[in-house]
């Protein structure tokens, strides 16, 4: 008997053929962005006119994309470097504590993530103006501002990223530690927290990405001239589409991709999402 | 000794627990609770043209979004569009999910990086993409015009279809990831039983993996809707300046019109909307199904 | 009930065969056991049959038809998995209804068949339990029933008592074989426990590096094994490396030169020796008579086993029944030890198999 081309096999062709078509539809508006970058000619139109690399120089001459994104970075690692420090203890606790209020603690913990970003921008925007009607201290506006703001959006990927890897760490392991004579402190250090560094590690580069590529809470609360690169690629386009705005995509997608790469590296990405 | 040596290292666990998670659990419950019930409350404030907000106690900025046709649009097509992407997602998403959680090889890494990577990209970024495709001489246009097959550019950009494309695809690798992690968890072999009892696989889908997948397609339905209903960067690129949803107008409102009390009620309003929809969809899959 | 046959069945991945050329026919009613060590390809070859491997060569057929490229829900094959793979989201009688449902028969005949599948087996009153509400014993026995249910023309069973406890796995085998004869079920059971097979099988096939090793009753194995593979991992052997020194004279590596049937082996070889069929004290009458010293001793309640040194570089296990009536030897004393030259087999090749095996899957 011959292998038969039956239904079944058939059947996964189009169970392949569809996932195809779904990755693809995925990734198609970034090849499209990647392509347009290498435009010679301005307007965006079909076929091409030929290719050319200028619009990477141009980037550079546009104050708002340079400026967004050197603001993005600084506050995307200040956020990263605050939330973590506030996330990583408190995952601790959520996920090796029993303690009274644990379910809603995490429940809170993990809210940022489904305030739809609007609602968090504005009412985030009405906080900082009352807080400076009470302390007369100018947060709105400000990088401190947007820092505790973005604060807001990394502490949920890393709770639910160092928990997530809390929980596969078998604490007999921290007991054998303390039976050989380490102490508390030495236990963490030795034993617990070279265990949970992939959490971490996946856990600052969501938080670090999350933040420097937020847009709808940032455009509330970004000062007079001063804007995150998300905002300044979308106010550009709300001007016009054309290589130089395509340019400066294709470079903030090589800094995530490169990101993803290095992250990749100490810890498979397709087990921490 | 021994009683109140356990009793004094338990007090001192619940202290540590409390300085552990306490500072993390302050910062959130102060930077999103008081945020919202400010917001919340101004929501009830007067707008008095010129003279900016006046303190008051008033629902009348609910009533003018509900009596006013306009604002009743909007919220109807937000949510016309949030159902048609989630949809949309939840058919091209679940093959994609299944023959990604059921890859075993090297590829796999790889194929869920693809997925996460536009992810993190940013929605003005892949908005870009279609604006590239879509416009008057962009590639689809220029495509079908070369080869004859229309005399005349389609107009796709600012329409319903560019933005509901546009959402979709934002959205979709939250529902493959959210699918693929539930999926994984679901034991081959339970696939296998079925088969091996004589079900062809629409059957074994049917009746044993989709219930299976259940909470995962219950998860990823509410995220992808809760991100569509909130949508901002992608109606505004690819539906125009005429083509209002709720999390435009409300920027509008509130930065450029700098009418906070309206502002705020419509932020509510997309906000109590987006959780009713969902506890309903909610009720109705739990009713259907045993979760 | 149908009878099975595979010709040649093998399954490759890239280079490597799972699976080589097996060759074997199941009769009508027959319980066949497939055992063997981890990665012997004894569980690819019962997803062969199932229809979840597609082979890379050969043929199987139920009952005379081919089955080779069926898949899986037109082969009237029923399974019991390892894990069960019982349906969580639905009851027990829901689960054993399944396949009667795939089936299209009617809802008074579904009912009447999975309530007997289910006394079967003894779990009447459990079919509106879900299961997770069953304990391990419970849950395997569902899967049994709607295995059952379909009235399969062979039934599978793959390793299906291992995630039981030790005292469970003796009464479920029972029963699973009882049911077997009772219902004349054509039955291919795959495991690596060598007590579990011995109990329940009407003939063996053992399987080692995806090759059947020897197909046979339990007697053929244990007394006639094919090769020191099989006398290795079927009961146990001490095996004594050396060479054969004449047609009926074996020589270990320590220079002891023992009364053996060769069997025309020659050049270096080993001699596998049962422990139960060696006797320690006056053994006159014996073809062998070594003196030794015990090097060290296990009380096992039933039997004592002592290993015997015989020279420096042999050891012998011997087993002894423990009547109570003789003085149990101690560590350091001296013993003859002693056992007719038939109990002896001499195979090709040196060194013990189960232990190679074991240390090439450790560094593989």
């Amino acid at each position: 008997m011959r292998r038969p081309l039956d239904a079944s096999r058939l059947g996964r062709w189009a169970l392949d053929g569809v996932a195809a078509l779904s990755l693809g539809f995925i990734l198609l508006p970034l090849a499209l962005v990647i392509w347009l970058a290498f435009f010679r000619q301005e307007i965006p139109s079909f076929p091409p006119e030929g290719y050319s690399l200028r619009w990477f120089g141009a980037v550079f001459n546009h104050r708002s994309f340079v400026g967004g994104f050197l603001l993005s970075l600084q506050v995307g690692v200040a956020a990263t470097a605050v939330g973590l420090a506030l996330a990583v203890p408190a995952s601790l606790a959520i996920a090796r504590r029993r303690f009274r209020g644990r379910a809603p603690v995490n429940t809170l913990l993990l809210m940022p993530l489904v305030v739809p970003g609007v609602v968090l921008g504005t009412s985030i925007y009405v906080f900082q103006i009352e807080s400076e009607i009470a302390t007369g201290w100018p947060l709105l506006g400000s990088t401190y501002g947007l820092v505790a703001a973005h604060v807001l959006i990394v502490i949920p990927w890393a709770v639910r990223l160092v928990t997530a890897s809390l929980a596969g760490f078998d604490p007999t392991v921290e007991e054998a530690a303390k039976n050989l004579g380490a102490g508390p402190w030495t236990t963490f250090r030795r034993v617990t927290l070279p265990a949970i560094r992939p959490g971490i590690v996946a856990g600052a580069m969501f938080g670090f990405v999350m933040s420097f590529g937020n847009l709808e809470m940032s455009l509330f609360l970004v000062g007079a001239g001063r804007t995150t690169l998300p905002i300044a690629i979308l106010q550009y386009l709300e001007w016009k589409i054309d290589p130089t705005v395509a340019a400066a995509s294709v470079m903030q997608i090589a800094l995530i991709g490169a990101a993803m790469l290095v992250t990749d590296r100490y810890v498979k990405i397709s087990q921490v999402v | 000794m021994r009683s109140v040596a356990a009793v004094e290292g338990r007090s001192n666990q619940r202290f540590g627990a409390a300085g552990l998670v306490g500072p993390a659990t302050i910062y959130v419950a102060i930077g999103i609770l008081v945020p919202l019930a400010i917001l919340f409350r101004y929501s009830l404030n007067q707008f008095v043209p010129g003279r900016f907000m006046v303190d008051a106690l008033t629902l009348e900025n609910y009533v003018k979004f509900f009596t006013d046709a306009y604002y009743t649009g909007v919220l109807w097509r937000t949510v016309r569009v949030a159902f048609a992407t989630t949809a949309i997602c939840l058919l091209m998403g679940f093959p994609l999910a299944y023959v990604l959680a059921r890859t075993r090889t090297r590829r796999k890494n790889l194929l869920i990086m693809l997925v996460v990577l536009p992810l993190f990209v940013g929605n003005a970024v892949r908005a870009a993409g279609w604006m590239v495709a879509f416009g008057n001489r962009g590639l689809l246009n220029a495509s079908l015009m070369g080869t004859g097959a229309i005399p005349q550019p389609l107009e796709i950009m600012f329409t319903e279809t560019a933005v509901i494309i546009g959402i979709t695809a934002v959205n979709l690798p939250f529902m493959v990831l959210t699918l693929q992690s539930v999926i994984e968890g679901i034991d081959r072999s339970v696939e296998e039983a079925a088969f091996s009892l004589g079900a062809n696989p629409w059957r074994m889908a049917r009746r044993v993996l989709f219930p299976l997948a259940m909470p995962g397609i219950l998860a990823g339905t509410i995220l992808t809707f809760i991100l569509a209903m909130n949508a901002y960067a992608t109606p505004v690129l690819l539906g125009g300046p005429r083509f209002q949803m709720m999390g435009p107008l409300v920027y509008s409102q509130f930065v450029q019109q700098n009418n906070w009390p309206f502002g705020g009620a419509i932020a509510f309003i997309l906000m109590i909307a987006t959780l009713i929809l969902t506890a309903a969809a909610n009720l109705m899959v739990q009713r259907r199904y045993r979760i | 009930m149908a009878q099975l046959e595979l010709r040649d069945l093998s399954k490759r991945y890239g280079e490597h065969y799972a699976v080589r050329s097996v060759s074997l026919d199941v009769a009508d009613g027959e319980f066949l056991v497939l055992l063997g060590p981890s990665g012997c390809g004894k569980t690819t070859t019962l997803r062969m049959i199932a229809g979840f491997v597609e082979p890379s060569g050969g043929s199987a057929r139920i009952g005379g038809v081919d089955v080779t490229y069926l898949p899986p829900w037109r082969r009237n094959t029923g399974m019991v998995f390892q894990s069960y793979a019982l349906f969580p989201h639905m009851t027990v009688a829901e689960n054993v209804a399944f396949g009667l449902e795939m089936r299209k028969l009617d809802k008074s005949e579904t009912a009447a068949r999975s309530a007997e599948a289910l006394r079967l087996v003894r779990l009447e009153g459990y079919s509106e339990r879900l299961p997770r509400q069953l304990s391990g014993g419970q849950q395997q026995r569902v899967a049994l029933a709607r295995a059952l249910a379909i009235r399969p023309d062979v039934l599978l069973l793959d390793e299906p008592l291992s995630n039981l406890d030790a005292k469970l796995r003796e009464e479920v085998r029972i029963e699973i074989r009882e049911l077997q004869r009772q219902l004349g079920l054509t039955t291919v059971m795959v495991t690596h426990d060598q007590e579990e097979a011995l109990t329940v099988a009407d003939r063996l096939v053992v399987m080692a590096d995806g090759e059947i090793r020897q197909i046979g009753s339990q007697r053929d194995l244990y007394e006639r094994p094919a090769d020191r593979f099989v006398a290795g991992f079927v009961g146990r052997s001490t095996f004594l490396d050396g060479h054969v020194a004449a047609p009926d004279a074996f020589e270990t590596a320590g220079g002891l030169r023992l009364a053996s049937l060769t069997q025309g082996i020659s050049g270096p070889a080993s001699l596998a020796l049962r422990p139960e069929r060696l006797t320690l004290g006056p053994t006159n009458a014996l073809d062998n008579r070594l003196p030794g010293r015990v090097e060290f001793v296990s009380y096992l309640g039933a039997v004592l086993e002592l290993h015997v040194r015989l020279s420096p570089a042999d050891r012998v296990v011997v087993q002894m029944p423990n009547r109570g009536d003789a003085a149990v030897p101690k560590v350091g004393d001296a013993v003859e030890v002693g056992w007719p030259r038939e109990a002896g087999l001499v195979f090709a090749g040196q060194g013990n198999p189960a232990i190679e095996r074991e240390n090439q899957n450790v560094e593989a």
